[in-house]
């Protein structure tokens, strides 16, 4: 098979169909695929031995969704391997998931090491880095749109599930700010792509960090625990760390206005930027009627955006939340630049106004506070202690951001319309996923809506 | 001619009939000095060079351990009558703050005779006997020297206030003004308002760095640093297994800078090394010095020769850290400054502790690097309240059993060398009515009997009450009822001190840390040669799950270390594992062949 990898993997076509929804990184969740095409597809290695697994690369197109796979094609899956296997090839071979075949991965290395063009993909470690290969692979879980491998203690490549043709965002930010010199990423350190797309990109892996949400979160379980207590009373006080990483989105915006430049918009656009918020809102009321009781408040505080006489905006970071940013022992780190993920990729590159990062985080404090009540009888106590913590994280995160940029409390009514603005998306989104966390971004906005 | 000054403090107190400096004059007007060939002379200690990388030190103030004579305060042949004791504990080293004789004005800090012993603890031969029948059970002793000044109660500065042409005259730093080294920061700021005083005897200025009372020796003076180094080898001699060099920064002024931690400091602590390896090997030198760890790497001496200053010196930011990694749950506090620790020279190690008698003071913290440890403190009401108070480690931690385990295990496992603090093995309170500087330095708590065992005498002689208090009282917290329960905290401490002896990782292994996903985890590698220990601690009061990645151990076999109980093998998948509150393991690595011949 492997002299035709094309038709071997379209006659997989089959078998797709039923494996792709099962993904976690399947974009149209819920949704039955009828047809898949095979856009590309190449040989990266053949086995060595007789019994030993072949890698192939595979560019699909599923009703018009692109995905790239990794299979490993063997006569026969080994036993751990079982649960990957997607299918049955036409030579009677059989096709599995490669990324969870930590000794397959393992030789990915060594095309980044040799600058190889394997499968017709260039293997492109980035300038003036040598990569060491020989390192053991080991495929990391628990990932929304991607699949990343992390390799030795040294490097991890994320694998982009839906590439998209033109240059990755997520490289070139992170390529600028490493530039400058900022600590606050992993720094690059090769990138796999085709003529066209950029396939998968590698960075210097942070073995030590420990995620924003899981720190953030250790700290509201401490507090949740101690009815009686104030958030900044509690031995898990979090403020210390919120201020740090106020600090440390500040430089990011401030690198990445360095490097990148700025642009000042005008009224037009502010109107532009309050349409589309009022649009959303629109959107979001007929699918969720609950909002409709916040309508004005909302509607108030779009419109207000509509009298501002212009702001700055920039490359920001897109998406930024507790789940984006990493604590290492050297500080925060922020990952992930690919930017919103619903947007379509022209809209991702956008330049926006860095309040929408604040804002992001601002929204994701808020959840961290209160995802342990989500589902539960309303508790006026626990209610009142996550809201304090909330509080007091958020003004820690702004305390610290202003330490290195602008107070983004400054520009109150931009941040107020951007946090609303991202709590209706919120709403819609937990409507559909999770009924139950529907109060978070709920409670929100009334406690906007009475503050006035 | 002895020094007859009526207004100067007598050096001599109580030392008539003890030998001593200053019994005598020779004829160029040297005061004669005690010679370490009028004492008897301990046995060696076992010989080995490196013993204090893997030594466990034990502090204990001589005057609060045991009082053999009935007066009231402890000495040093009440603390050698204790040596079993603290042999059976598994004790490597003791270290005893000042015993020299002194007026007692800064905690003996201010010595006034570095050649004879506070007569209330004993003589010189006393100590003779303790460091003999300690180093028959394999314990070592070290003791405090203070190298940059003496009390002004030292016949040396009363020779030299009083005969500025005289042999001694240059002993200290004089000066006409008080203007010179105006960059040199006032230490003890609530006390003194210049680091010169005016001596109407001499009249002129005298420096100091600390206390007025405490006048810098004048190390710009050849004839004071050969005196130093013979004060050494005199205690080196009678077989003394080292020195913790107190307040080394400070020992040369030079205008223009802060006058601390300047380059001929360095040099002199070279000579004072090199006296220790040339005539003593195997003796040990520790640095106080009270800064961060990427300065205090400058008293290790040069890398490149395994270093050639101190062989120690103290950690100090770690200790405040492991408090505010537990209290926040959070690893970062100790994997940061860990992380931020330089590697030291293949000679040398650190020393590491949970409670001294000395604390953290916000002080040390204020420095521009140090502000995360000063953002946090000062946040957090009850971390502010601990600063620069002194309390034990039982009563910090709300005498909670689990805790403190919790707290001694990462002080057994963190690298360096660990101190205990006498007493926190049975978990002694402390009194904090007593004051700041006393609260920690009650009388050791032996039984539930008269002054807790530890004097004879009436109990209203006591230096200080032993603790009384329904919690800590010595009639619950002492010795014997600890020695009669086996699952009491002193059998535990025990069992972690066998534990570790048997792991040369711990005192000499490489450190590295284990990242998890969990960051109320804190997990990592110690591993010297085939010697693997992997502790994970769990900092949080509420159980937590953690992954490990350790592949690179696949088909290996950890073996829990105080119980010998064979985990599951490491495979290629992470290694879970899941820990109670405030939970620790500590487990070895073995090679699957090892299990096998096992079977």
């Amino acid at each position: 098979m492997t002299t035709r990898p094309l038709p071997a993997v379209a006659s997989l076509a089959d078998d797709l169909p039923t494996w792709l929804p099962a993904q976690r990184w399947f974009a149209a969740k819920g949704r039955d695929v009828s047809t898949v095409q095979v856009e590309r597809a190449a040989v990266l290695w053949e086995g060595a031995d007789p019994g030993a697994p072949s890698l192939l690369h595979a560019l699909v197109d599923a009703d018009g969704e692109r995905y790239q796979l990794l299979l490993g094609v063997v006569e026969e899956v080994p036993e751990h391997l079982r649960g990957a296997t997607v299918g049955r090839l036409e030579d009677g071979s059989f096709a599995y998931d490669a990324t969870h075949d930590a000794e397959l991965m393992g030789g990915l290395l060594e095309l980044f090491a040799t600058r190889s063009a394997a499968g017709g993909v260039d293997w492109l470690p980035e300038p003036g880095v040598e990569i060491h290969p020989g390192l053991r692979a080991r495929p990391i879980g628990v990932e929304q749109s991607n699949t990343s491998i992390v390799f030795g203690e040294h490097y991890i490549l994320k694998v982009y599930r839906r590439p998209v043709p033109g240059e990755s965002r997520d490289v070139e930010l992170h390529r600028a700010l490493a530039g400058a010199g900022s600590t606050r990423v992993a720094a690059p350190v090769a990138v796999m792509r085709t003529e066209d797309t950029v396939l998968g990109f590698a960075q210097r892996f942070l073995g030590d960090a420990a995620e924003g949400w899981a720190t953030a979160t250790a700290s509201v379980r401490d507090l949740l625990a101690e009815a009686d207590l104030h958030a900044g009373e509690v031995g898990g006080d979090f403020a210390g760390e919120a201020h740090r990483l106020g600090a440390a989105v500040a430089e990011v915006h401030a690198a990445l206005a360095t490097a990148l430049g700025t642009e000042p918009v005008g009224p037009a656009e502010m109107m532009a930027g309050a349409d589309e918020m009022h649009a959303r809102l629109d959107a979001a009321v007929r699918e969720v009627p609950a909002l409709a009781e916040h309508e004005p408040v909302l509607r108030a505080a779009f419109d207000a955006v509509r009298g501002l006489p212009g702001t700055t905006v920039q490359q920001v970071h897109g998406d930024l939340h507790l789940g984006q940013v990493l604590r290492t022992t050297t500080g925060w780190v922020l990952i992930d630049f690919e930017g919103e993920p619903d947007a379509p990729p022209a809209e991702r590159v956008r330049a926006r106004s860095p309040l929408r990062d604040v804002a992001g985080m601002l929204r994701s404090f808020d959840y961290a506070a209160l995802h342990l009540l989500a589902g539960e009888e309303p508790d006026h106590q626990r209610l009142t202690r996550a809201a304090e913590w909330a509080d007091r994280n958020r003004s820690a995160f702004c305390d610290g951001y202003a330490t290195v940029g602008p107070d983004p409390r400054l520009d109150a009514v931009l941040l107020r319309a951007f946090e609303l603005d991202k709590a209706v998306y919120e709403v819609g989104y937990e409507h559909r996923n999770r009924p139950d966390w529907v109060p978070i971004p709920l409670a929100a906005i009334s406690r906007v809506a009475a503050a006035g | 001619m002895t020094v007859q000054d009526t207004t100067a403090p007598d050096a001599a107190l109580g030392l008539a009939g003890i030998p001593h400096t200053g019994e005598g004059v020779t004829a160029d007007g040297h005061l004669t000095e005690p010679q370490a060939e009028d004492f008897h002379h301990a046995r060696s200690a076992p010989p080995q060079t490196e013993w204090y990388k893997s030594a466990v030190f034990y502090e204990v103030l001589v005057r609060a351990f045991n009082d053999s004579d009935g007066n009231g305060t402890g000495d040093l042949r009440g603390l050698a009558d204790k040596l079993d004791y603290l042999q059976w504990l598994g004790i490597d080293c003791l270290w005893l703050p000042p015993f020299y004789a002194s007026p007692l004005r800064d905690g003996g800090y201010d010595i006034s005779d570095f050649r004879a012993v506070l007569p209330e603890f004993g003589t010189v031969d006393d100590f003779s006997y303790l460091l003999d029948q300690a180093h028959k059970r394999g314990i070592r002793v070290i003791t405090d020297l203070v190298l940059n000044h003496t009390s002004d109660a030292h016949p040396w500065f009363q020779e030299s206030r009083q005969h500025p042409d005289g042999p001694y005259g240059d002993y200290y730093v004089w000066s006409d003004t008080d203007e010179a080294y105006a960059d040199a920061r006032i230490i003890f700021v609530d006390t003194e308002t210049s680091n010169w005083t005016y001596d109407p005897v001499r009249g002129q200025f005298y420096w100091h760095r600390f206390f007025s009372h405490q006048p810098d020796l004048n190390y710009e003076n050849p004839e004071v640093q050969d005196a130093m180094l013979d004060v050494l080898r005199f205690w080196l001699d009678i077989g003394i297994d080292g020195f913790r060099l107190d307040a080394v920064p400070y020992l040369f002024e030079e205008e223009g800078t802060n006058c601390e931690n300047l380059p001929r400091t360095h040099e002199f602590l070279k000579r004072c090394r090199k006296v220790v390896d040339d005539e003593f090997p195997g003796r040990v030198l520790l640095a106080e010095a009270n800064q961060w760890p990427a300065d205090v790497v400058e008293y290790f001496g040069d890398p490149a020769i395994g270093g050639d200053e101190c062989h120690m010196a103290f950690h100090f930011p770690l200790m405040p850290r492991i408090f505010m990694a537990v209290r926040r749950e959070s690893r970062f506090p100790i994997s940061e400054i860990l992380a931020h620790t330089p590697s030291i020279p293949s000679g040398a190690q650190w020393g590491i502790f949970l409670r001294n008698h000395d604390e953290l003071t916000l002080e040390m913290v204020t420095d521009e690097e140090r502000d995360y440890m000063y953002a946090e403190y000062a946040k957090d009401p009850r971390m502010k309240a601990n600063i620069g108070i002194r309390r034990r480690l039982a009563p910090l931690l709300d005498n909670d059993r689990n805790q403190q385990e919790l707290f001694t295990a990462l002080l057994l496992s963190l690298p360096g060398s660990p101190v205990l603090y006498y007493g926190d093995e049975i978990g002694m309170g402390d009194n904090i009515w007593l004051g700041d500087r006393d609260a920690v330095r009650t009388p050791m708590q032996w039984s539930p009997d008269r002054n807790a065992g530890f004097s004879r005498c009436d109990p209203g002689r006591l230096y200080l009450p032993a603790i009384a208090d329904p919690v800590y009282g010595f009639q619950a917290v002492n010795v014997e009822a600890h020695m009669n329960n086996t699952s009491s905290l002193l059998h535990w401490t025990r069992r972690m001190l066998q534990v570790r002896t048997e792991h040369p990782a711990f005192g000499l292994g490489d450190f590295t840390e284990l990242g998890s996903s969990n960051p109320s985890v804190l997990a990592y590698l110690r591993r010297h040669g085939d010697d693997v220990v992997i502790c994970v601690n769990n900092l949080s009061r509420f159980p937590q799950p953690v992954e490990l990645h350790l592949s690179e151990y696949d088909g290996y076999v950890p073996v829990e270390l105080t119980g010998g109980v064979r985990f599951p093998a490491i495979g290629e998948l992470p290694y879970l594992l899941t820990l109670p509150g405030h939970g620790f393991y500590w487990f070895q690595i073995t090679r699957p062949h090892e299990e096998g011949e096992l079977q």
